[in-house]
């Protein structure tokens, strides 16, 4: 029944959710830049 | 009146717990040590127990509980990924929110019920430092220089993965960082399941094998696979890696890249996995020496601390040492996740306000590694008496010099003095020995004691002094994090190979210590002075006066799959399921030949789990 309702949870939300995200500012920052001297981000510690 | 901080690592990996006094470091041990279970991740409750007890402690008496992470900030780094996988994540949401959601977002709380469940006294207050906050200071406030660059490579903590801090005084600021899913960490550990090892095990077994291949796919790794600048920092191409999906490593992609599925576990080894091994690494260390190079600059500082699993690559290590971009090189020996315990505990020890009392006097404050248990003679006698067992009973002189005779006879000691390390190497404590100068110790002891695969090098144990006769090795290395080259006088000219390939080419003697001479010359040192282990000095001189040499093989006193031992009993299990000839604990000196038949109801290779 739990796995049922995560993967409901996981069609209805979390994909629309996600694709959303992804396009509008992808957290994972999976994009290469070969042109880009550096990835460094300042420190959040 | 003395601040005691508790410091507790728990719930992923190498669940540790560590107790400071006043900044300083007087107890630390790893929960595995206790529970027998490899790699234990469950709370640390033995390991809490241990550390008050050695300090005379309960909880009353304990200022502060450190734990750490911050558990809110990776359960968001958590639902990042969730979303960031769509729409291939179902599988690791369905296994893995329900644990999130219902406790480990609320670790405190947890640790909280744990602590009271020991009845140990009232549960101070708990707080949390940021992970690689806690390797940092595991790093610099433990390390001997009033200021320094620290670098911190990783998986991954809550969010950052390689940070660089600048270390000063009793203050850590944080530089920069670099974010989840870009890994070192990650990056090693899929080439290290996609080899057929364990991940968070095996990664040392990757790179032992690397020094047998040639790094024919380093170019398609930095083609495809890191974007790595020259400043150090980059960026993984996540279409080749799964982690972010699931429960596994690497898929298709690398397969299609790499010529064909993973290697299964406990399958041969062919000329491919060493090849993947030797490219990994040299991809890894150019990346770390940049990192290295970054430190440098972002800080001024001429001296480097480092820590986080990343700092387990000795070879890596060495590279730093050998490039001289620092004057000096110091690794916390506790690299990994156990040492966050530690880094946790000091740095709530110094925002209460403890100094840094060791720095200026040249030494750490790790006291060697030894933190850990310790065994009177009266308990090893109590125990010795009670199984019966035979035993000479020797004064430490006596012992030290039979011991060093054995081993210049080929025999296999195992050596139990004094207090058990902290961190993943036995550094003369929970050691078996044996001679360095016989090519036939290497395979003797493989196959014999510690029943594990042959390629694997052992690494030496050398008087601090000596050092440079057999090593190029320009600085201390007390912990074995180190991995130097073979001095040439200690070299020996090797014919060809006689058309040896692969594993076969280790038993080419190289120099004149083969046990420890790796195929391309090198070795994995720990240099002993007498202010960090006494005993194991008063044994490498009494060798050295036996035989002229004071490096001896220094490996872990465990069979394969199993925690390093603890206890005596666990102790005199090991030396009676294995071939270890001599049996040196505490005062006393077991033989082998004088010991009753050893009797088991079942076969404990089907207990201990392969890692």
């Amino acid at each position: 029944m739990r796995k049922a309702i995560l993967t409901i949870a996981y069609v209805l939300f979390v994909i629309p959710a996600g694709l959303v995200i992804r396009v509008l500012r992808d957290p994972m920052r999976r994009s290469w830049t070969r042109g880009r001297d550096s990835y460094w981000q300042n420190s959040g510690g | 009146m003395s601040d005691l901080v508790l410091g507790i690592s728990a719930y992923y990996h190498d669940s540790a717990a560590a107790l400071v006094r006043d900044g300083k470091p007087v107890a630390a041990a790893q929960e595995e040590r206790f529970t027998r279970r490899r790699h234990d991740s469950a709370f640390p409750a033995h390991a809490v127990a241990y550390t008050l007890g050695e300090a005379g402690a309960t909880l009353a008496d304990v200022s502060a509980i450190a734990y750490y992470e911050d558990p809110a900030l990776k359960f968001r780094r958590v639902l990042a990924t969730y979303l960031g996988a769509v729409p291939f994540g179902l599988s690791s949401f369905r296994d893995t929110l329900p644990d999130w959601w219902t406790s480990k977002r609320r670790i405190v709380d947890v640790v909280r019920r744990e602590l009271a469940g020991l009845d140990l006294g009232p549960v101070p207050e708990i707080s949390y430092r940021r992970h690689h906050e806690s390797h940092a200071a595991s790093a610099f406030f433990a390390s001997p220089y009033e200021s320094a660059a620290v670098l911190c490579v990783d998986g991954v903590g809550e969010w950052a993965t390689t940070t660089i801090w600048h270390g000063q005084g009793t203050r850590l600021k944080p530089v920069v960082e670099i974010r989840f899913p870009h890994s070192l960490g990650l990056l090693y550990s899929a080439f290290t399941y996609f080899c057929g090892f364990k991940v968070d095990s095996g990664e040392y077994k990757l790179m032992g094998l690397a020094p047998y291949g040639e790094p024919r796919y380093a170019d398609l790794i930095r083609e495809r696979l890191i974007d790595l600048k020259a400043d150090g920092s980059f960026r993984l191409n996540m279409r080749y890696f799964e982690y972010l999906r699931g429960q596994v490593m690497t898929g298709r992609g690398f397969e299609k890249l790499f010529g064909g599925p993973r290697r299964e576990p406990e399958a041969e080894l062919t000329r491919r996995e060493f090849d993947l091994a030797a490219s990994v690494q040299l991809v890894t260390e150019e990346a770390v020496l940049k990192l290295a190079r970054t430190a440098r600059e972002l800080t001024g500082e001429s001296r480097l601390c480092m820590a986080g699993g990343v700092a387990l690559n000795c070879v890596a290590n060495g590279k730093i040492v050998a490039d001289s971009v620092f004057d000096e090189l110091w690794v916390q020996p506790a690299a990994g996740d156990a040492g966050c315990a530690l880094g946790a505990a000091l740095a709530v020890a110094l925002d209460r306000g403890a100094g840094r009392a060791h720095v200026g006097t040249g030494r750490d404050a790790m006291s060697g590694a030894l933190l850990g248990p310790s065994y009177s003679d009266d308990r090893i006698a109590d125990y010795l008496t009670a199984g019966g067992i035979p035993y000479r009973r020797l004064e430490p002189a006596a012992l030290a010099a039979e011991v060093a005779k054995a081993i210049a006879a080929g025999k296999v000691v195992g050596w139990f003095q004094g207090r058990m390390e902290f961190g993943p190497r036995a550094l003369g404590a929970r050691s078996i020995l044996g001679d360095a100068r016989d090519p036939r110790t290497q395979s003797v002891m493989n196959l014999k004691i510690k029943f594990r695969e042959s390629f694997r090098p052992f690494a030496p144990s050398v008087l601090a002094d000596d050092a440079k006769d057999f090593f190029d090795l320009p600085q201390d290395s007390p912990y074995m994090l180190v991995v130097a080259p073979i001095a040439e006088a200690a070299r020996r000219t090797v014919e060809e190979d006689s058309g040896l390939t692969g594993l076969d080419l280790l038993k080419v003697p190289r120099s004149v210590i083969p046990a420890v001479t790796h195929v391309d010359y090198s070795a994995r040192v720990q240099t002993v002075r007498q202010r960090d282990n006494p005993a194991y000095h008063q044994l490498l001189l009494a060798l050295k006066e036996e035989t002229g040499s004071s490096v001896v093989v220094n490996t872990s006193f465990n069979v394969r799959g199993e925690p390093i031992v603890n206890t005596p009993h666990e102790a005199y299990t090991c030396f009676m399921r294995t071939d270890i000839d001599l049996l040196a604990i505490g005062g006393f000196l077991l033989s082998k030949a004088d010991q009753p038949e050893w009797k088991e109801e079942l076969d404990w290779r089907t207990e201990v789990p392969l890692d």
